[in-house]
């Protein structure tokens, strides 16, 4: 069992001994909870892919660059310490991480804030991976020089190919399993046995939805309508619509004049998803399958197009909206008297909502009505896609560690 | 007698009203197909056949629509799901599963004649007798019916049996008779032994389907396939062919000159740009819709592919109406989302 070792840069190596490196301590001593040699290897990583030459090829690496800067990496540290008096944060150990292949940057994130708790972490890296990935891993091997050595020597990340006898080693050996990537993947890696204090962390399908107050957007300024849309626009398309946090559905919220919102919103969306979001032909067709597959199923009384970025599907009944991916720029819609409705609607499958026009405490009232029963985010407009420490409801820099008591 | 007769005018002149019956016949049997034509709003009248509502083919992998009770199924029919997909589940009566056969004949009668000819299949005895029998398979055991005497090209063992053609072409090559198979083995085992043994197939009518792109690995596009048969084995009676499952018994032929599919006059097709969907001008490729008046028993008759292809004229080749290219397939859409089929890891 051979895997290519893309981080650090190096021959393919043999399971076995890269399990048994990866376990050994690092020059200078154990990593520690925030370890310096971590921060330091993370911050150069920033200031790299905030630089003009790669944020402007890869927006998203700029983001990525942005959360692992040296203040946010301290803002996170800060909020998961101080400890309590008698507890004590420490490092789970291996962490073993298995990303998606089609969201490049996800793997950062899950990897670089388990490293900076203190882990050593092994990270698969999908042969399929996209151009930004490689960025990454180029930004990464070009910092590694001026990095404390205890980062080469505690973090990996490889590739390999339709193994689940590595996937099987790897999953025996660590003391967390990290898993990004839908139920399939879940239930797949799922059937490699961890040992028994070892724990997974899962990310599954999830999907999202968006809710529009219909007098605040009536009311709403000419320019706040405008960025609202453009916020809007970002969420769904940047993913092609395909990442868990990707609004599918909008509900608009209010006892009236939805029709009037509706057009407004769909007009401006369809303006800005037709210069900033074509579609090509394949996915064009694969939008009218899917819609025109709804229609069949009498899911959707109405299929508007509105050029080949933009679709919009009249939901015939709210609960039953979609949650699967139907190509990008296709959205089901209802409308619904209030936030309350969706209580309905909301199932543990839902990770975001998006607002636009609704106050912090009608949000917690939805919340606290929900009840754990779905929705792991409530953002605003353009804010879907934000990579947060808290994901899908689960704190992970805590995840990442293990609290000791100590008390006298 | 032949089935390529109508001009465009007179084609449009026809298919209209019979397509617009069909879709109205099919709007009031077949709830799903209502239920899309309601949510796209599409109503009567219809003043041309671009302006008919087209369903997109992949739908018969995803949906049951069939335009008959359950207890008047005589037959389904589906399609080889070649990605790991889904296949397409096409529903026939009885009605519909005779008229398939009978106009397949009908359009192929211009090129084989009335009579069955000696057949020279492409493709091994084992592709027919396999009890799940594979598209290809049927493929091969529909041709059968044109021809008698059948010979196959591959022994059991899928090697070329040279002896076998040749003891063929003694008895039978001083008369027409049928080839058939799938363009790439045609190629590979027909048209290579045949020039390696300098064989005569002066007389053969060769019928070969199945695209181009297993064919793109010999380098070799239509002209040069043509040229070459023609150059090497003395063939020139080459219609490639063109159908789906999805609409089955209507078949797009080459025509004799080799200069594009022609439609049967009970077919059609509209080429349309993917980003309007209006029918593209003459020489502007898209996606190919085909058009047909056979499906009766499923709404079938006005179907968007997954091909791309190109009308090179109308009204100016050696039949009457549109001669057409298919030029490939369209690539599948892919999501780019955080859930992804991720074998590979574990």
């Amino acid at each position: 069992m051979i895997v290519e070792s893309r981080f650090p840069a190096g021959p393919p190596v043999g399971v076995e001994t890269m399990v048994t490196e990866s376990r050994a301590e690092p020059p200078d001593g154990p990593l520690a909870v925030g370890d310096e040699r971590v921060r330091g290897f993370l911050e150069a990583v920033a200031r790299r892919l905030i630089a003009p030459n790669v944020a402007r090829r890869h927006p998203e690496l700029a983001a990525l660059g942005f959360f692992l800067r040296r203040g946010e990496v301290s803002r996170a540290l800060d909020r998961l310490r101080p400890d309590a008096e008698n507890h004590l944060r420490v490092p789970r150990g291996l962490v073993f991480h298995i990303p998606p292949a089609n969201v490049d940057t996800v793997f950062v994130y899950s990897w670089a804030l388990s490293a900076l708790v203190g882990n050593h972490n092994v990270v698969r890296l999908s042969p399929r991976s996209g151009a930004a990935a490689l960025t990454v891993l180029d930004v990464l091997l070009d910092v590694l020089p001026d990095t404390h050595p205890a980062v080469a020597h505690s973090q990996r990340i490889v590739s390999y190919d339709r193994s689940g006898e590595v996937t099987a080693r790897l999953s025996a050996a660590c003391d967390l399993r990290v898993v990004w990537g839908g139920d399939s993947t879940v239930r797949e890696v799922r059937r490699h046995p961890l040992p028994p204090h070892a724990r997974d962390l899962t990310f599954p399908d999830r999907s999202s939805f968006a809710v529009i107050s219909i007098s605040a957007w009536l009311t709403a300024a000419e320019e706040t309508r405008q960025r609202a849309i453009e916020g809007f626009a970002n969420d769904a398309y940047w993913f092609g619509q395909a990442a868990c946090a990707s609004p599918r559905a909008i509900f608009w919220v209010g006892a009236s004049h939805a029709e009037e919102a509706m057009a407004d919103f769909t007009g401006r969306l369809a303006a800005v998803a037709a210069s900033r979001w074509p579609v090509d032909a394949a996915m064009a067709v694969e939008k009218r399958v899917a819609a025109y597959g709804l229609a069949a199923d009498g899911a959707v009384g109405r299929v508007a197009f509105h050029g080949n970025a933009l679709t919009m599907l009249d939901l015939a009944d709210p609960a039953g909206l979609p949650r699967r991916w139907l190509g990008a720029g296709t959205f089901a819609h209802a409308r619904l008297g209030s936030l309350h409705d969706l209580l309905a609607v909301v199932r543990r499958k839902d990770q975001t909502m998006t607002h636009f026009g609704f106050a912090v405490p009608e949000l917690q009232a939805l919340a606290r009505a929900l009840a754990g029963r779905g929705v792991d985010r409530m953002v605003p407009f353009g804010s879907a896609l934000s990579f947060n420490g808290v994901w899908d409801g689960t704190d992970l820099l805590a995840e990442f560690t293990r609290l000791v008591t100590i008390s006298t | 007698m032949s089935l390529f007769t109508f001009p465009q005018p007179v084609k449009e002149a026809r298919l209209l009203p019979e397509l617009a019956a069909l879709t109205e016949h099919h709007r009031l049997c077949c709830l799903p197909y209502r239920r899309i034509l309601d949510a796209i709003g599409s109503a009567p009248p219809y003043d041309s056949v671009a302006e008919l509502p087209w369903l997109p083919v992949r739908l018969f992998k995803t949906h049951e629509l069939k335009s008959i009770p359950d207890d008047e199924v005589f037959r389904v029919l589906t399609s080889s799901g070649t990605t790991g997909n889904r296949s397409s589940r096409i529903h026939l009566d009885r009605a519909a599963a005779a008229a398939q056969p009978k106009m397949l004949a009908a359009t192929l009668r211009v090129v084989l004649g009335e009579r069955r000819l000696p057949m020279l299949v492409v493709d091994s005895r084992s592709v027919v007798r396999d009890p799940t029998l594979s598209a290809r398979g049927a493929g091969v055991l529909g041709m059968m019916n044109f021809g008698r005497e059948h010979v196959f090209v591959l022994d059991e063992e899928g090697v070329p049996d040279v002896a076998a053609i040749s003891a063929f072409l003694s008895r039978h090559g001083g008369e027409p008779y049928l080839v058939f198979g799938f363009t790439f083995m045609t190629w590979r085992y027909l048209y290579e032994p045949a020039r390696e043994h300098g064989l005569d197939l002066s007389n053969g009518i060769l019928i070969h389907s199945g695209g181009w792109k297993r064919m793109a690995g010999e380098a070799v596009v239509n002209e040069e396939y043509r040229r070459r048969f023609a150059a090497d084995t003395g063939l020139t009676r080459i219609h490639d062919f063109y159908g789906m499952v999805e609409q089955i018994g209507t078949t797009f032929l080459e025509g004799p000159a080799g200069d594009g599919l022609y439609c049967p006059d009970f077919a059609d097709v509209v080429i349309r740009d993917p980003e309007t969907w209006l029918e593209t001008p003459t020489g502007t490729p898209g996606l190919i819709e085909v058009v047909s008046t056979l499906p009766t028993s499923y709404p079938g008759h006005l179907l968007l592919t997954e091909d791309l292809g190109v009308v090179h004229g109308v009204d100016d080749g050696t039949w009457p109406g549109k001669r057409f290219s298919v030029l490939g397939r369209l690539p599948q859409a892919e999501s780019r989302g955080c859930s992804d089929t991720f074998r590979e890891a574990a």
